[in-house]
C-alpha cells in the first residue's frame, strides 16, 4: 500500500512543504529513495532501518520505494528522516493511515530511535501545511515561535508511535531551560566626547542612513559601531519573524523571537558566499542576511575583496539578495543598516595633512579598492579623531543609549507617518512634500549646487538626512539652514575619496 | 616650422640622433655643435672612431674605450633623417642653439642646451618670464599661493615657467592657465621627451600647456626622464627666466638646485616665507635668510623684474576676507587643518551653527573640505 506523509525542507531561509510517499510492494526486500535527495538525505535509509528496529517496530520484508515530492526540488539535510520512518510504518500497516493525516513530521533520527533537532526549525514549521506539527523535543521551543500550527514534541520514535496509536498521551514539551537573556548591547554612555560621531550614529539609526566612519586606528570606530544596534527600536512582528527565520535556518541559537536588531561584524577575509549568501548546492544565508533588520558592520572596509564589496550593492538597494545558481534560484532577506569603518590610508595617519607616511601610489591603490557606486550607498560620512586625553580620563560620561534611543524611536514614528520605516526609504519625488526647505536652507543648497559641491543625487540625499536631523530635534515645518548645513557636513564626497590632491 | 639655423640639414639630423645616444649628455652635445659639427661627430660614432673627434675625446677618456663600442652599438639602426622628421612631426619645433627661434636668454647661458624640442607657441619666449618652483609635498596654502602667483603674473603679461611636477609646479601652471586668453603664456620645461608624460597624473596639464602655452625639453621623443635629467632641466628653467620664485621647498629640495642655478646666472631668486616649524618652508626660509627677496604676492615679483603691476591690482578689486561674522572661524582654519569635531571643540560654537558657518564658507570658496578635513583658502586661489 501507499503512505503519504507531509513534511518540509529549508531552501535558503524559507521552508517548502514536501510530501513523502512510501510504497511497500512485492519484490526483493530493500528501500529505494527517489525525488532528488542529496547525500545526507539519502543516508536516511540506514538511519530509518536502525531506528525502527531499535524502537521495537518491524522492518518490513518488502520492496519499499520512498518518493520525495515535488520531485524537481532538491532535498537536502536529514529533516525528512522522521516523515520517512512514519511512512514506512504506515505502508507496512504498523500504523493506521488515519492517525498521520493532518500532521506534519519534521526531525532527524538517531540509530537508537531518538529524534534529533535540525537547523531551520522556524521556517520548517512555518511551511507546514497541516494543522499539527510533530517536532523533536529539543526543538520544541524554537518551533513554538511560529504562530499557527499546534506543535507536538517527541523525544523518541517509540514515544511517537505510542502517542499516534493513542496508547499514551502526547508527551509534554520539555521545560525550556531558563534562557540566559543575551547580554545587553554596549551602552553609548561609555563614549566620552566625540559629539559629531555620536550625532552621526543617532542620525544613521533614526533615518536608516548607511554610515561610513573614517579615522586612524585607536579612534574608537569599532566601539562606536557596536553601539549602533542598541539605538534601533525593537523589530515589528514581520521583521522579527524574518530575522528569526534567518537565524534559525543558519542554526544560530535562538532565545525566543529575534526582537532586538541583530549586529553582525564579519571579518574582512569573509568570502562572497559568507557575506552575501548562496553556495554551490545550497542557499546558505550570509552575514548580510543574518544582519537583516539590524546592523551590518564592515570594519577595515578597503581590506574586503573588491568583488565581495561590489556584490553588496544590489542587495543594499533592494533589501534582498537574489541568488541564481545552476540548480536553483532564490532570495534571502538583506535589510540592513550598513556601517563601515576605514583608515584614511594604509598607515592610518592620513587625514591631518602631513601626518601620513604612505607613498602616493600606495595611497591611490588603497582608495581605488572602494568603487564609486559602493561609496554612493553611504548617506553619511564622519571623520573620527582620536579622543583627547582629558576626555579619556575623567571626562563626563556621554548621554546613555536609552535617551538617544528614545529620540530615535520618535523620529522613526514620524517616518512611519510618511508611509516609510525610515527616511532613507523616502522616494525622491516626495521630498518636496514631506521635506520643504526654508528660504535660507534653499539659498545654502543653491550655493552648494552652483559651486559644484553637490550633485543632483547628492541633493536628494542631503535633504533626506536633513529631514532626519529635523525629526530628531522634534522640529516640525520647513528644514532650517542648520539642519541642511549639518547634513552637508556629514555627506560623502566621492571626489575627495577618489581624487587625490593635485 | 623653424628651419635649421647655421647648421646644415644633415648636421641638424645628426645632432638629433646624437641626442638619443646614452652617454652623450647636454655638455658633450653642445661641444659637438661648437667644435666638430654634429655630422662629423655622428659619422665618427657610427664608424667606431668616436675617440678621434675632439668633442667626444674627453668622453672616451673619462669612460674608457668601451664607450666607443657602446656608442656605435646604440647608433646602429638610427636614421638621422627619420629621427629629425619624427621630432618635427605634428607641428612640433626643433630649435637649435644660435638658430632662429632659439630663446635669446638661453643663448647667453653658460651651459645652454644644444637643442630644444618644443610643442606650442614659441612666442612665449618673447615675453618677460618668471619661474615658479617648489616641492611636490606641499601644504594647501603653498599650492594656493602658487596658483595665485601664476594667475597674477600671467595677467601682468609674464610667461610663467615651471616644471610640470606635482605640487607647486602644477598649481602654478594651473593658476596661469586659468588667467585666460590675453594673459601671459605658460612654459612647461620637462625632463623627458615631449611624448612622455611624467608624472602620469598630469596628462591633462601636459595637453593644456602644449595647447595653450609651450612645452619645452632638451630630450628627444620617447626618452624617459632619468633622475639626472631633473637637475639638468632645472638649469634650463633658470636660464629661461628673469626671476625664480621658490614657493615652498625643503632644505634639500630640487627647487633649491634651481635657485642655485639661478644665482650662478645672476637671475634674481625670490622666496615665499613660511612658518619655521613647517618642513616645506625650511628651504625657502633659508633662501630668505641668505638674502633672497621676499614674495608676499605677485606685485613683489613684478617690482623686481620691472613689469607694470596694474593689471593685477585691477583683477583683485574684491574683498580679501569673508564676511565679518565668519572671520574668526576662517582664521581658526587658516592656522590649522581641522576635522569637524575639532572645529566644534576649538570654536565653542554648537554643531548646527558650525555646520551652517562652514557651509557658507565652503560655498563662497573660503574653506575647502577634503576628506572631512577643513582648511581655509581664498576664493581666487582655488585649485582648478
Amino acid at each position: 500500500m501507499i503512505a503519504s506523509i507531509s513534511s518540509s525542507i529549508v531552501v535558503g531561509v524559507d521552508g517548502r512543504p514536501v510530501t513523502v510517499e512510501v510504497h511497500a510492494g512485492a519484490g526483493l526486500p530493500g528501500l529505494t529513495l527517489i525525488g532528488l535527495p542529496d547525500t545526507a538525505c539519502r543516508e536516511a535509509r540506514d538511519r530509518i532501518r536502525a531506528a525502527l528496529v531499535a524502537s521495537g517496530a518491524e522492518w518490513p520484508a518488502r520492496r519499499l520505494t520512498v518518493n520525495l515530492a515535488p520531485s524537481n526540488l532538491r532535498k537536502s539535510g536529514s529533516g525528512l528522516d522522521l516523515a520517512m520512518a512514519v511512512g514506512v510504518l504506515v505502508a507496512s500497516d504498523q500504523l493506521e493511515a488515519s492517525v498521520v493525516e493532518g500532521r506534519t513530521f519534521v526531525g532527524e533520527l538517531g540509530l537508537d530511535g531518538t529524534i534529533r533537532a535540525v537547523p531551520g526549525m522556524v521556517p520548517l514549521v512555518d511551511a507546514a501545511t497541516e494543522a499539527e506539527v510533530v517536532v523533536p523535543a529539543a526543538a520544541a521551543a524554537e518551533a513554538a515561535l511560529v504562530q499557527g500550527p499546534l506543535v507536538r514534541s517527541v523525544g523518541t520514535l517509540a514515544e511517537l508511535v505510542h502517542a499516534l496509536r493513542g496508547d499514551e498521551p502526547w508527551p509534554d514539551p520539555p521545560e525550556p531551560p531558563p534562557a540566559a537573556p543575551p547580554p545587553p548591547p554596549p551602552d553609548l554612555r561609555d563614549v566620552r566626547g566625540q559629539p559629531v560621531v555620536r550625532r552621526a550614529l543617532e542620525v544613521a539609526a533614526a533615518g536608516g542612513h548607511h554610515l561610513l566612519m573614517v579615522g586612524p586606528p585607536g579612534a574608537g570606530k569599532t566601539m562606536l559601531a557596536s553601539r549602533l544596534s542598541g539605538l534601533l527600536p525593537d523589530l515589528d512582528r514581520t521583521r522579527a519573524m524574518e530575522a528569526t527565520r534567518v537565524h534559525s535556518a543558519a542554526g544560530l541559537p535562538l532565545h525566543g523571537l529575534v526582537r532586538r536588531p541583530p549586529y553582525r561584524a564579519p571579518h574582512h577575509t569573509a568570502t562572497m558566499v559568507a557575506l552575501v549568501g548562496g553556495g554551490s548546492d545550497s542557499l546558505r544565508p550570509g552575514e548580510l542576511s543574518l544582519a537583516t533588520g539590524g546592523v551590518l558592520f564592515l570594519d577595515e572596509l578597503p581590506e574586503f575583496s573588491p568583488s565581495v564589496l561590489d556584490a553588496l550593492r544590489q542587495p543594499l538597494e533592494d533589501g534582498v539578495v537574489r541568488v541564481s545558481r545552476a540548480r536553483f534560484t532564490g532570495t534571502l532577506p538583506a535589510r540592513v543598516l550598513l556601517v563601515a569603518a576605514m583608515n584614511p590610508c594604509p598607515c592610518g595617519e592620513a587625514g591631518r595633512p602631513g601626518a601620513c607616511r604612505c607613498p602616493e601610489g600606495v595611497m591611490a591603490r588603497y582608495r581605488r579598492r572602494l568603487s564609486g557606486p559602493l561609496l554612493d550607498r553611504f548617506d553619511l560620512r564622519v571623520d573620527v579623531t582620536r579622543p583627547q586625553v582629558g576626555e579619556l580620563l575623567g571626562g563626563p560620561e556621554g548621554e546613555p543609549t536609552a535617551l538617544v534611543a528614545d529620540r530615535v524611536a520618535r523620529a522613526r514614528h514620524l517616518a512611519r507617518t510618511r508611509g516609510v520605516r525610515a527616511n532613507a526609504e523616502l522616494d525622491q519625488s516626495r521630498l518636496d512634500d514631506v521635506a520643504p526647505l526654508s528660504a535660507e536652507a534653499q539659498d545654502l543648497l543653491a550655493g552648494a549646487l552652483r559651486a559644484g559641491r553637490l550633485s543632483a543625487r547628492g541633493l536628494a540625499r542631503v535633504r533626506r538626512v536633513s529631514l532626519t536631523i529635523a525629526d530628531l530635534a522634534g522640529h516640525p515645518g520647513p528644514l532650517t539652514a542648520g539642519h541642511v548645513a549639518l547634513a552637508l557636513q556629514l555627506r560623502v564626497e566621492l571626489s575627495s575619496i577618489h581624487g587625490a590632491a593635485a | 616650422m623653424t628651419g635649421p639655423g647655421t647648421l646644415s640639414d644633415r648636421d641638424l639630423s645628426c645632432l638629433v640622433s646624437l641626442a638619443y645616444l646614452d652617454g652623450i649628455g647636454p655638455a658633450t652635445l653642445l661641444r659637438c655643435v661648437r667644435e666638430d659639427g654634429p655630422a662629423v661627430a655622428w659619422d665618427a660614432v657610427v664608424s667606431g672612431r668616436a675617440g678621434r673627434v675632439a668633442a667626444l675625446r674627453d668622453l672616451v677618456a673619462r669612460q674608457g674605450v668601451g664607450v666607443v663600442g657602446a656608442l656605435r652599438q646604440a647608433a646602429s639602426g638610427r636614421d638621422p633623417d627619420r629621427d629629425l622628421a619624427a621630432q618635427q612631426a605634428g607641428g612640433r619645433h626643433v630649435l637649435v642653439i644660435d638658430g632662429p627661434g632659439y630663446p635669446a636668454r638661453l643663448a647667453q647661458d653658460p651651459a645652454p642646451p644644444a637643442l630644444l624640442f618644443a610643442a606650442g607657441s614659441p612666442a612665449a619666449f618673447e615675453a618677460p618670464a618668471v619661474a615658479i618652483v617648489g616641492t611636490r609635498n606641499t601644504t594647501r596654502a603653498g599650492r594656493d599661493l602658487a596658483a595665485e602667483l601664476g594667475g597674477d603674473l600671467a595677467r601682468a603679461g609674464v610667461s610663467v615657467v615651471s616644471g610640470l611636477a606635482l605640487g607647486i609646479d602644477g598649481a602654478a601652471h594651473r593658476g596661469a592657465l586659468a588667467a585666460g586668453p590675453g594673459s601671459g603664456l605658460v612654459i612647461g620645461v620637462v625632463g623627458g621627451g615631449l611624448d612622455v608624460v611624467y608624472p602620469r597624473r598630469h596628462a591633462d596639464l601636459y595637453r593644456e600647456v602644449s595647447g595653450r602655452g609651450l612645452l619645452v625639453t632638451e630630450v628627444p621623443l620617447g626618452l624617459r626622464p632619468l633622475p639626472w635629467r631633473f637637475p639638468a632641466r632645472n638649469r634650463i628653467i633658470a636660464g629661461l627666466v628673469d626671476a625664480v620664485i621658490v614657493v615652498e621647498s625643503r632644505a634639500t629640495g630640487g627647487s633649491m638646485l634651481t635657485a642655485g642655478e639661478a644665482l650662478e646666472r645672476g637671475v634674481p631668486v625670490l622666496a615665499v616665507p613660511g612658518h619655521p616649524t613647517v618642513p616645506a618652508a625650511a628651504g625657502t626660509n633659508e633662501l630668505l635668510f641668505d638674502g633672497a627677496a621676499l614674495v608676499r604676492d605677485a606685485t613683489d615679483v613684478l617690482g623686481v623684474i620691472g613689469v607694470d603691476a596694474s593689471p593685477v591690482a585691477a583683477h583683485r578689486g574684491g574683498t580679501r576676507e569673508p564676511g565679518p561674522d565668519l572671520v574668526p572661524l576662517w582664521r581658526l582654519l587658516g592656522a590649522e587643518v581641522l576635522a569637524l569635531a575639532e572645529v566644534v571643540e576649538r570654536s565653542g560654537i554648537p554643531l548646527e551653527q558650525v555646520s551652517a558657518d562652514l557651509a557658507r564658507l565652503e560655498v563662497e570658496g573660503w574653506v575647502v573640505r577634503r576628506d572631512g578635513w577643513y582648511e581655509a583658502c581664498r576664493p581666487d586661489g582655488r585649485p582648478r
